[in-house]
């Protein structure tokens, strides 16, 4: 009687150690995970960054208005060739 | 032999008939307490042994976990970006960006072949000399070039030299340059804000690095996190409330004015009335914040907010409105500017021209100096100190900009008659161009001045009020006449839209005195008179070409810089006017 019990005991405590190591297991890799999606999480937020550096360097006025004159050929407007409609007038 | 030998020696052994064990020499007996002490020996030094690991487990403990800790706990950096700075539509204006520090050691650099030295000083953008330089140091650690940008480190990690490594760090860049530099300002190299709003910020948009402690396995993977977990606080953004539309458009007026007067330095600002927000500060000569290696001391200046200079006539309306609102004057109260001239206790002050009989609304269009002393004399020393006082004129910037001036204006009690006629007129007293456009929101208000801002806001601040909305109107109406073929700044007006303001010119001391030659020219105005919207202010200093005065050289550069920002703002036209009339001889106000 006693036997049994302590086989099942014993059965008992080697299967909680090992299910303590798959769970340290399991712990440490989804810990790497974390890790290794936070790193591309900060990436992507320097990405992000030099993206909206780009587009300001690209939408600098300067530049803008160099390409409209020079390869576009475009001229500001001037009050003598705008037509201002009123919004309702007949 | 041996056979023989041992043969001998049981004979000797059985010739003396002794047995081992019953040897005459074991039965010496040995001292009991031998034995005893050899035992007691033993068991102490168990005991100390022991004593030892308890000490070293139980009590004294620290030393040897600490070493262990550092032999497989790591800190982890948490990084902390500055807070980037953005214009009122959101366009970046700075930004961090992570780059790295090259640093070597440099005995082991200078071990490796001389070719992959000199690939990496055109890497790195040196003169190969210069790093050979940096390399002959007795120390272990030398920085060869700091904020290198990640694809040129990529290139250096391929050269695969040894004793070279790089270090991260962030680099600030600065997209608008030029353009907008005098209003954001720079950090050094340690990020620490320089100047302008990366100075006035600098606490809020710093970032602190945070930490935390993890175990780190063989690999270099994280295996255990140990929870000490310092937060990072990233750095804040900063919303100007500078538009880069408008901020550009300034830029080049003031840029094409100072090259085509042939000035030495030009400023411009534009105001929101509303809201009191500087939209656009522009300067030149300037200098590009991401390569300050040859910046001099001419182009850092701040015309705008740290400079002053006597207002001259873009001062009278603030003394003629100052009449009109206590009641002293009226627009078309009268007064005599003939011959031209007059005397204030033996010191003359002229206009150009003589104006003979004026109106006040024909003192502010002809920018007449005798009428506006007169006006002066009118109002008490200690009344117009106050209304300087509450225009902001000699009072310190309450709007947060490092280095911003107060201007000066000397205490009432000390005005000589002279000096107080003189002030009339805009000499004696000094201000910033900044205090100058603001001085004229309570024209463009209704008579009330607000605080002015860098800053976004989004609701308008409570004004105080100095003039009555019905005063702020007249000379809203004296204003825009000077802005017509018969004022002084004829040469501000745009087609498309009512504009009012006032030049000035002011004489500038060199070697203390009033020089002839060099001056300054100013224009102040508001625009569209139907329904204000911007203030702009606009200074040229030391125009040499053939056109000098405040009429000639600023008050046309503002018009450029009205036209172009109403546009761009969406502001209706309120005149149908587009042919603009100058007359051939505009003009010119006295200094």
């Amino acid at each position: 009687m006693s036997v049994k019990v302590n086989v099942f005991l014993t059965t008992l405590l080697v299967g909680c150690a090992l299910s303590v190591v798959n769970a340290r297991y399991q712990a440490r890799h989804l810990l790497i995970e974390l890790e290794r999606l936070q790193q591309h999480a900060h990436q992507l937020d320097i990405d992000w960054d030099q993206l909206q550096l780009d587009q300001s360097r690209l939408a600098k006025n300067d530049r803008i208005e160099q390409i409209a004159r020079a390869e576009l050929n475009m001229a500001p407007v001037t009050p003598a060739r705008t037509q201002y409609l009123t919004e309702g007038a007949p | 032999m041996t056979r023989g030998a041992s043969k001998s020696g049981a004979r000797v052994a059985a010739s003396k008939g002794v047995a081992f064990t019953k040897s005459p020499v074991l039965a010496v007996r040995l001292p009991d307490w031998r034995s005893r002490m050899v035992l007691f020996v033993l068991f102490a030094s168990f005991a100390a042994l022991g004593a030892r690991a308890v000490w070293l487990q139980g009590v004294s403990n620290q030393f040897l976990q600490s070493q262990g800790k550092s032999r497989y706990e790591r800190t982890l950096e948490l990084p902390a970006t500055r807070g980037r700075i953005l214009d009122r539509n959101g366009a970046v204006l700075a930004t961090s960006l992570p780059v790295r520090a090259v640093w070597a050691i440099p005995e082991d650099v200078l071990a490796s072949p001389p070719e992959k030295i000199t690939a990496l000083a055109k890497l790195l953008g040196m003169p190969e000399a210069d790093i050979r330089k940096k390399l002959d140091s007795d120390r272990t650690f030398v920085y060869l070039k700091r904020q290198v940008e990640m694809p040129v480190i990529a290139e250096i990690e391929k050269l695969k030299i040894n004793g070279l490594d790089t270090r991260k760090e962030y680099k600030r860049f600065y997209p608008q340059g030029e353009v907008v530099t005098h209003l954001v300002g720079f950090t050094n190299v340690e990020d620490k804000g320089q100047e302008g709003m990366e100075l006035q910020h600098q606490k809020t948009l710093m970032g602190v690095p945070g930490s935390r402690r993890v175990i780190k396995d063989r690999l270099g993977h994280i295996a255990e996190d140990l929870g000490m977990f310092r937060e990072p606080h990233q750095g804040r953004d900063l919303t100007l409330s500078v538009d880069s539309k408008l901020q550009y458009i300034a830029f080049t007026s003031i840029k094409n004015a100072v090259e085509k007067f042939n000035a030495k330095a030009g400023a411009a600002v534009v105001l929101d009335v509303h809201t009191g927000e500087v939209l656009a500060l522009a300067n030149y000569p300037t200098y590009n914040p991401n390569d300050r290696s040859k910046l001099t001391g001419e182009q850092l200046r701040n015309r705008v907010i740290t400079d002053t200079f006597e207002p001259g006539s873009t001062i009278k309306p603030i003394t003629i409105g100052l009449g009109l609102d206590t009641g002293r004057i009226t627009p078309d109260t009268v007064f005599d500017n003939n011959p031209g001239w007059m005397t204030i206790t033996g010191k003359r002050i002229r206009d150009t021209h003589n104006y003979g009989v004026q109106t006040v609304s024909g003192i502010i269009q002809k920018s007449s100096n005798i009428g506006a002393v007169k006006v002066s004399q009118r109002i008490p020393a200690q009344e117009m100190w106050e209304m300087y006082t509450k225009v902001g004129y000699g009072q310190a910037p309450r709007f947060g900009f490092p280095g911003a001036t107060a201007g000066r204006v000397r205490p009432w009690k000390s005005w000589r008659p002279i000096e107080y006629a003189n002030m009339a007129f805009g000499h004696g007293l000094s201000v910033s161009l900044l205090q100058m456009a603001r001085s004229y929101m309570i024209f463009a208000r209704n008579g009330d001045i607000i605080p002015l801002s860098f800053v976004k806001i989004n609701e308008e601040p409570v004004g105080q009020q100095v003039i009555s909305p019905k005063t702020a109107a007249q000379v809203r109406t004296m204003l825009e006449s000077v802005v017509g073929p018969q004022g002084t700044a004829s040469k501000a007006q745009v087609a498309g839209y009512r504009i009012g303001g006032k030049t000035g010119t002011a004489e500038k001391i060199v070697n203390g005195r009033y020089s002839r030659t060099n001056n300054i020219g100013y224009f102040a105005g508001i625009g569209p008179m139907s329904k204000p919207r911007f203030i702009i202010a606009v200074m040229v200093d030391d125009p040499s070409g053939a056109l000098r005065t405040g009429g000639s050289v600023a008050a046309p550069t503002a018009a450029d810089l009205f036209a172009s920002a109403l546009r761009a703002a969406n502001v209706p036209p309120d005149s149908s006017i587009t042919d603009i009339i100058i007359p051939e001889v505009p003009l010119e106000e006295s200094m």
